[in-house]
């Protein structure tokens, strides 16, 4: 086939057309090049291993200055009776201290109360949205309008909610009491009604959050696997919680993961709203820490409900990232 | 086990008709090909049969009840997915047995389907695993599994080998069609591969742009297409097709070109009545409905110059150049003729076709 020297003349056209393809390739080949007027530079020569240290050192010295020397100090505090003008050694008598303080113990339960209700509503409310927007032919839209409260600083939030909560003019207040739900004091005025009060404005807040992952996680629930559940035999809400759920979970984890470290640290609208009153209907432990540590000026106290907080924050998240990421379902 | 009747059903998205109406009878227990090239309708008439979509109009009877507003758990059918579909977070047990449980079948009932369909199938020892341990091969095999654990009124495979590679493919081919032979489910297979059609099918229904363009048996979409497209797209090698005049009146009729002249068969001059007055038609012939040969056999033989061999194990495939186009012809491999060599064609005039030249109906 490639000789064509021995094909006579009709052939020769042919192997021409068979050929050109290649000829032309050739053509190509043979177009001059750019001269190389210089060896390549190897590119990742190897280096000792303190030149990568060098190199590091100047991120690893801002990483300590910023977040390293202040968490050591705070051990440090902890460790200490500090007041504005110095501190006193006095060991693990701040921490032995918390077991007996009431309050401290309080501000847990009520951190738990708080949070437990802030992720459950959030969660299920979020997930639900997240369903309803996904099938809407409004969903950028909404997804917009959602996205509202979030843009807004939660001391701000807490001002909004301040004054549509107010006993005289609050327009929410007038709501709920014209539904027989509240007499003429305001939500917040009352130990029993405060705590749904701070977590409403929570929900409010950051259920779009929710919403806007949950999102995210049902566009990537394969669709062939929701049909072959229908065909299958199941009914929707079956296919809801057989084959949309599983495939949220990791995005939910995400998701829960987030809101649940920031109730433990957000309070910037509950101090706003109620300051942790009426009495300490409201002061969950971080708005306790902050009345400790920056009214009461008792920081080496302050230092350990703080360490206190981030322990169990951290232990906390462990375990729900091991109870998430558990597959789910089926045997065997 | 149902008659399928589709009877004059379209499907829009949007303005576009994509299903344009169809009307189908598929034989209680019959196993019924539907093919295609992509986007020629076939999915979205198999999702229709599934209730996936809603049906534009018209009307889907299994047996004699209207399935149109039935919601897909309520039409007793099992589907195979083109990309198997299971449920990842599930074992291969609970995949099989998730049909059972969703219609609430009790723990032995369960038990003892799915040890059966694993059994037929060969996958018992893989019970235990998750879809993400198995392999394409096993993936479907699972997926079958799901779809006749419960004994379904009907089967409808998607393209369901489509991911397989070509042996594990022609193995499954036998596979499934034994597979409903034994359970004699009636079952509706959409693919695009004609190879798959014609090798597993009762019936064939070949649709084209949203049509049905042929319905029948293997043989006889293969020997007798009904237009040019469905010869076209059935048979590989392709059928050549060349546009020729007709010349003669009577009995002697022939088919004309730059490069021969062949007289037609006495019983086909009569069906080319109509053809005879436009004065053209497309002649189609398949690549083995010819003889090749170096020396002219006979008048009647088309003289043509050898383009290109090639071997294809068992076969060979000769391209020929005429002087306007190139045709394919299939031959032994002792075949001696070399690119750029003078060689004539002999057509076996019982296996030609000649189509209109317009709308590409087939005259025979």
């Amino acid at each position: 086939m490639t000789d064509v020297s021995s094909l006579s003349g009709t052939s020769r056209e042919v192997a021409s057309k068979l050929f050109r393809a290649r000829a032309h390739s050739v053509e190509v080949e043979a177009r001059p090049r750019a001269e190389i007027t210089h060896k390549p530079r190897k590119f990742n020569p190897p280096m000792p291993k303190h030149y990568y240290y060098y190199l590091m050192a100047p991120a690893i010295a801002i990483l300590a200055f910023i977040s390293l020397y202040p968490f050591f100090w705070l051990i440090i505090m902890s460790l200490q009776d500090v007041d504005i003008g110095g501190g006193e050694w006095i060991g693990l008598k701040n921490y032995t201290k918390l077991f007996t303080d009431a309050r401290f113990i309080d501000g847990w339960i009520l951190l738990a109360q708080y949070s437990v209700m802030c992720l459950g509503l959030q969660v299920g409310l979020g997930v639900t949205l997240a369903v309803v927007v996904n099938s809407s032919k409004y969903e950028k839209y909404l997804v917009t309008a959602l996205l509202m409260p979030m843009m807004m600083a939660p001391a701000v939030a807490g001002l909004l909610w301040l004054f549509l909560y107010n006993g005289t003019f609050g327009w929410y207040h007038w709501v709920l009491q014209s539904a027989g739900i509240l007499d003429s004091a305001s939500i917040l005025a009352s130990a029993d009604t405060a705590m749904y009060a701070i977590v409403l404005v929570d929900v409010w807040q950051w259920t779009p959050l929710i919403t806007i992952i949950a999102l995210a996680g049902l566009k990537r629930v394969p669709r062939d696997q929701l049909e072959a559940n229908m065909v299958d035999g199941a009914s929707p809400l079956r296919n809801f919680f057989a084959i949309i759920l599983p495939n949220l979970y990791p995005v939910l984890l995400i998701a829960v993961l987030l809101r649940f470290m920031d109730n433990f640290r957000f309070i910037d609208s509950i101090l706003v709203l109620t300051g942790g009153g009426p009495g300490s209907a409201t002061k969950i432990l971080p708005v306790y820490l902050f009345e400790v540590a920056f009214k009461f000026f008792k920081l080496g106290r302050g230092a350990a409900i703080a360490l206190t907080l981030l322990i169990v924050t951290i232990l906390l998240g462990k375990l729900l990232v091991r109870v998430f990421e558990k597959p789910q379902g089926g045997k065997g | 086990m149902a008659t399928v009747t589709i009877r004059n059903v379209w499907k829009y998205y949007g303005e576009t008709p994509a299903v344009k109406d169809l009307n189908i009878t598929c034989p209680d227990g019959s196993f019924v090909s539907i093919l295609g090239p992509s986007g020629c309708g076939k999915s979205s008439t198999m999702r229709m049969i599934a209730g996936l979509e809603h049906i534009s109009s018209g009307d889907i009877l299994f047996d004699e009840q209207r399935v149109n507003d039935l919601a897909p758990k309520d039409r007793d059918v099992a589907m195979v997915f083109e990309n198997y579909a299971l449920y990842p977070h599930k074992s291969v047990y609970e995949n099989i047995a998730n049909p059972l449980r969703l219609r609430g079948a009790s723990e032995s009932t369960v038990k003892e389907r799915v040890e059966g369909a694993a059994k037929l199938l060969e996958i018992s020892h893989l019970l235990g695993r998750r879809p993400h341990e198995l392999s394409g091969g096993q993936k479907q095999r699972v997926a079958i599994g799901r779809a006749i654990v419960r004994e379904p009124k009907l089967f409808l495979f998607d393209e369901p080998i489509a991911h397989l590679d070509a042996k594990l493919r022609a193995h499954m081919r036998g596979e499934i069609k034994h597979l409903q032979r034994t359970l004699g489910t009636t079952m509706i297979y959409v693919t695009h591969d004609q190879l798959e059609a014609l090798s597993m099918a009762d019936y064939i229904a070949v649709m084209h742009d949203g049509e049905l363009q042929q319905w029948g048996t293997p043989s006889e979409i293969f020997n007798n297409p009904v237009n040019a497209w469905v010869a076209g797209f059935v048979g590989e090698p392709a059928m050549n097709f060349l546009t020729c005049g007709i010349k003669g009146e009577g009995d002697g009729v022939s088919l004309m070109h730059k490069n021969f002249e062949i007289p037609l068969l006495p019983g086909q001059v009569r069906q080319l009545n109509g053809a005879a007055q436009t004065g053209v038609a497309r002649m189609g012939v398949r690549p083995d409905a010819m003889s090749i040969s170096m020396t002219r056999p006979s008048e009647a033989a088309i003289r043509g110059e050898i383009f290109v061999n090639e071997l294809l194990g068992g076969d060979m495939l000769v391209e020929v150049e005429l002087d306007d186009c190139r045709i394919r012809v299939k031959t032994t491999p002792e075949f001696a003729g070399k690119p750029g060599e003078t060689c004539y064609l002999t057509v076996n005039r019982d296996k030609w076709h000649v189509f209109d030249a317009g709308d590409g109906h087939a005259y025979f």
